[in-house]
């Protein structure tokens, strides 16, 4: 029957799309995996010559720093280094490249070793990845809950006071920094008795472990409070916008000829068409919303990735520098991913492109 | 002669930056912006002059100086160095708007060549570029600038190079699509048809009108330029010898402010980020607004209250003994805006309807047309409001009735095909599913049994028009344009009507298309038993298919009158005009006729009739007075001072 093989069809499309997708995320991890590599072996981040500057470090302590981080072989065939470039021999064996090693390494899920603690990176990270699961989901959910919500009530509402009011307030949220708005909210709660800072009181480990949950719900309060105000005005205003474009659209005059009413306009007609932008948006903001936690994380001490990247910067240690930002792009670029292939299960549209 | 005078003269001289300043001027929120932006450049420019401190040097500066409080001597108290904060916040506003406005130049420069680069040429170089663009767009830029400054010597020349260099890739996504759009404009098109080389094309043609979105864009790179500065110098990634606000901070959460209790030095510098990206984000989203202004209403927006009326004239085009479905009297609609003169859309039209008739609402587009027909179901947008006129339905008043009343009326009593149904249909919803939609809004509750039998009845529907089951589960993007045009039909005819209003519904749709639907439309209206009115622009529609014809010109009846008299005896210049524009199969040798010139603008009417400016008949008294709507027979009306004198 024609409608079998059209849904067939339909299927194989399908199937090209997530394919095509996932195959383009994987060329993009391949890009951040490159420029990591080289970001570390351009720029002056070479950790031995970091050390060189150390004068009280002999020659002989400098090689055997070197050879520990595998600095002593080539970069890649043809160079020995990248900056400055020093042409070398093309007929090394190239999987005894540093490029080459960096890469297996990173296959066994080996980032290196941090220059502060001696501990290996991976190891430190993962302990970390979670607590920043834990604030941007908080943050995220509350975030985009409020700003949906407010942003249709000023759509609905467009050209009222209650419009006005939260679009002001959002543009105003917008333009906090992120950082400054913990700093206020720390300044504030800190007088109010709440924790200063971290995830968990020192000791608190040998609490019950209700006592432990709500120790961490008060630490991860102002840092997740600051999150939602930051984020949720964004989502207000795309939320807002993509439904004003949508309620202008003639279907949804279509609707009220038919006699629906406008809360059934709303629900059935509206929504589903303006909330499609805001999934996008989410995906191209999550590269964002890392930027935020990054900073909260500063300010609160959270014990993140961000935080880890904050104490990297303060101690210059660039093996776990280089695994945060590997780390979060990876885990950017992933979530993208499945944010576009919601996207794809959401319209009806794309597949047939 | 006398026609001249009625010319619209453009009262105000007008160049496109006046145009603009004037509806920028009405923006408060871009306003409010600007001031606070032209502000705070001017404490940046003017630092040296209003510090009251000299903050290079730190002479005389002792340890009792430190974290002092808000004083005569020190407004906003001293930092952690024992400086004086307003002085460091006058100079910190230069080198946060410094790298604010640097970083967004080399992002803007960046993103505006590759975004006209891709656009303009398309193809191979089009892909690779978004491709690259799509690529940095995933990877989080700020850890990617703190990898980088934190690998480089934090100097503000460095600072300016990473966030420029990372902040390209919204302007260059923004600029390809709207090159894309104006490239296919026909004054593009003609400039290349002409032999204009790609460069004159991109400078003179596309830039120009690229430059208003990249205007709005450019905005928005500072502000985040400006917030990721202030980021990088609070994480202490920042220049240590020139102090921004984000410097400021980063010394005082450092360095004891929080536990000296100094809130001035936490406080301070972060008002003055506020201050500096909430100016560009008012004045980024106040541009916008103006600049692309289709944000004003939306068809939820609750009309404006119908002004109710002693309406007592009745016309109708045909006396029968069928029942008056439709009952039209001195319906006036306007549409009114803030600081203009209400445009006067419909004025004072009547007519009647009476069960299995179809009549034919003729005119240019712009005459109103639709206007009467949303004003008849109170769908009108917000600035659509009701002025004169009352609209029986079945006996019962529509203009009195409340929104539920009238939405138990829509779809179940009136419906109305609209035309262009590629937009009418909600593209994420199956047309089955649109159709069952409108059946179960007009049933009592119904019970899963009786769900079934509405699927029953959606197959019959979509049967009824030409259209097979298995499409019945299909979006509307799956469907053919002539397809959906009858799915339409099909949704219109869901609840069984007593009237449906077809709105132009063959716009769009290719000659052998229209006529099929007009076809089908008429079959129906035999088989069902139902009343039509049909608005079109095409007289010839409505020879075939009408029992009588009302002819609108510029929001006003031109004739009414059954078939016969309109095609046989039409009086009204417009009426006869539009008749001569329409091909005549018993002499095929008479020349087709347009009408000279456009109908007119609303918000500027003629101060006489209507149509004399275009009237190949008019006489002096066209011009300056508005002729009345004249009986000229058993259901033949004409609003013509020619035909005053026969009446």
């Amino acid at each position: 029957m024609g409608g079998r093989r059209e849904s067939q069809e339909r299927f194989v499309k399908r199937y090209q799309y997530l394919l095509k997708k996932v195959a383009w995320s994987l060329f993009t991890i391949l890009f951040v995996l490159v420029l990591n590599f080289l970001l570390f072996r351009v720029l002056p981040g070479d950790p031995a010559r970091a050390g060189v500057r150390d004068p009280r470090l002999k020659k002989d302590a400098i090689e055997a720093l070197r050879v520990r981080f595998g600095l002593d072989k080539p970069v890649f065939n043809c160079f020995e280094t990248l900056n400055p470039i020093k042409v070398g021999s093309c007929t090394v064996n190239p999987l005894d490249t540093q490029f080459f090693i960096y890469v297996r390494n990173l296959l066994q899920g080996d980032l290196g070793i941090s220059y502060s603690t001696n501990r290996p990176v991976g190891e430190i990270l993962a302990e970390r990845l979670w607590n920043t699961v834990l604030l941007i989901g908080a943050g995220q959910v509350l975030a985009i809950l409020l700003g949906v919500f407010f942003g249709i009530l000023a759509a609905w509402k467009a050209r009222t006071a209650i419009d006005y009011a939260a679009l002001l307030s959002s543009l105003l949220a917008w333009s906090l920094p992120t950082f400054w708005l913990g700093i206020i909210l720390l300044f504030w709660g800190s007088s109010h008795g709440l924790p200063i800072g971290g995830k968990a009181t020192p000791g608190a480990g040998s609490l019950p472990l209700l006592q432990q949950w709500g120790d961490i719900a008060r630490h991860i309060l102002l840092p997740t409070l600051t999150y939602t105000i930051v984020y949720m005005g964004e989502y207000m205003l795309i939320m807002r916008s993509s439904l004003l474009d949508v309620l202008a659209e003639d279907y949804i005059l279509t609707a009220k000829a038919k006699g629906l009413n406008t809360f059934q306009i709303l629900k059935d007609h509206a929504l589903k068409n303006a909330m499609l932008p805001l999934v996008t948006v989410i995906a191209i903001n999550l590269g964002f919303t890392v930027a935020g936690a990054l900073q909260i994380e500063a300010v609160f001490s959270w014990p993140g990735l961000g935080g880890a990247i904050y104490e990297a910067v303060v101690r210059r240690d660039f093996p776990i520098l280089q695994g945060a930002f590997l780390m979060i792009a990876i885990s950017v670029i992933v979530a993208n991913l499945l944010a576009e292939l919601t996207y794809s299960y959401l319209d009806p549209r794309v597949q047939s492109e | 002669m006398a026609v001249q005078t009625t010319e619209i003269k453009p009262s105000v001289p007008s160049s496109p930056f006046l145009d603009f300043w004037r509806v920028f001027s009405r923006n408060r929120m871009a306003l409010v912006g600007l001031f606070m932006l032209i502000a705070i450049i001017f404490v940046a420019l003017f630092a040296h002059k209003l510090a009251p401190y000299d903050i290079s040097t730190s002479a005389n500066i002792t340890l009792k100086d430190i974290y002092n409080p808000p004083s005569a001597a020190h407004w906003l108290g001293t930092d952690d160095a024992g400086k004086d904060v307003l002085s460091n916040f006058f100079f910190g506003a230069r080198v946060s708007l410094i790298v604010g406005f640097f970083a967004a130049f080399i992002s803007v420069v960046i993103g505006g060549v590759l975004g006209i680069v891709a656009g303009f040429y398309g193809g191979r170089v089009e892909n690779m570029l978004m491709r690259f663009t799509d690529v940095m767009l995933v990877i989080p830029d700020l850890p990617l600038m703190v990898v980088i400054v934190a690998l480089t010597k934090p100097s503000l020349l460095n600072i300016i190079f990473v966030i420029g260099l990372l902040g390209w890739t919204t302007t260059s996504r923004i600029v390809r699509s709207q090159t894309l759009a104006v490239k296919s404009r026909k004054f593009v098109l003609r400039a290349r048809a002409i032999g204009a080389g790609n460069g004159h094309i991109i400078r003179h043609h596309i830039l120009p009108l690229v430059m208003p979105l990249l205007v709005v864009n450019a905005i928005l790179v500072i502000s985040l330029a400006i917030l990721d500065e202030s980021t990088l110098s609070f994480l202490g990634l920042g220049d240590p010898t020139a102090i921004s606000w984000g410097q400021m901070l980063n010394f005082a959460f450092g360095r004891g402010a929080m536990s000296a209790g100094a809130w001035w030095a936490l406080v301070v510098p972060g008002f003055g980020i506020v201050w500096v990206v909430l100016s560009l984000t008012l004045l980024g989203h106040g541009l916008e607004q103006v600049l692309n202004p289709r944000l004003e209403t939306h068809h939820l927006t609750p009309g404006r209250s119908v002004i109710h009326s002693e309406s007592s004239t009745v016309m109708e085009a045909k006396k029968t003994t069928a029942p008056v479905l439709l009952d039209i009297r001195e319906m006036s609609i306007h549409y009114q805006a803030e600081g203009k003169p209400p445009a006067r859309a419909v004025e004072n039209i009547s007519f009647r309807l009476h069960e299995g008739e179809l009549m034919g609402l003729v005119g240019e587009s712009g005459c109103g047309k639709t206007t009467l027909m949303l004003g008849l179901l109170r769908l009108l947008p917000a600035a659509g409001q009701i002025v004169n006129g009352k609209s029986y339905f079945m006996k019962k008043d529509m203009t009195a009735m409340s929104e539920l009343e009238i939405a138990d009326v829509r779809w179940k009593g009136i419906s109305i095909i609209f035309q262009g149904a590629m937009n009418a249909l909600n593209p994420v919803r199956t047309v089955g599913d649109q159709i069952r939609e409108a059946i179960i809004k007009h049933s009592p509750p119904l019970s899963r049994r009786q769900l079934q039998h509405v699927d029953d009845r959606v197959v019959e529907l979509l049967d009824l028009v030409g259209i097979t089951v298995q499409h019945k589960e299909h979006y509307p993007h799956q469907y053919s344009g002539g397809m959906r045009q009858r799915a339409m039909i099909a949704m219109a005819l869901a609840c069984s009507p007593q009237v449906v209003i077809a709105d132009e519904p063959t716009t769009a749709l290719d000659v052998m298309i229209q006529a099929q639907i007009l076809e089908l439309l008429d079959n129906l209206r035999h088989k069902l038993g139902l009343s039509i009115i049909f608005v079109t622009h095409d007289l010839g529609v409505v020879a075939e298919m009408c029992d009588s014809v009302l002819v609108m010109y510029g929001g006003v009846t031109a004739e009414y009158g059954s078939v016969d008299t309109i095609y046989n005896a039409a009086c009204h210049p417009y009426t006869q005009e539009l008749l001569k524009a329409f091909p005549d199969l018993s002499h095929p040798e008479k020349r087709l006729a347009s009408i000279p010139g456009y109908p007119p603008r609303l918000e500027s009417l003629p101060a006489g009739c209507r149509f004399a400016p275009r009237c190949p008949r008019a006489i002096s008294r066209c011009a300056s007075e508005q002729p009345a709507l004249h009986m000229l027979g058993e259901g033949h009306f004409a609003s013509c001072h020619l035909v005053e004198a026969s009446s």
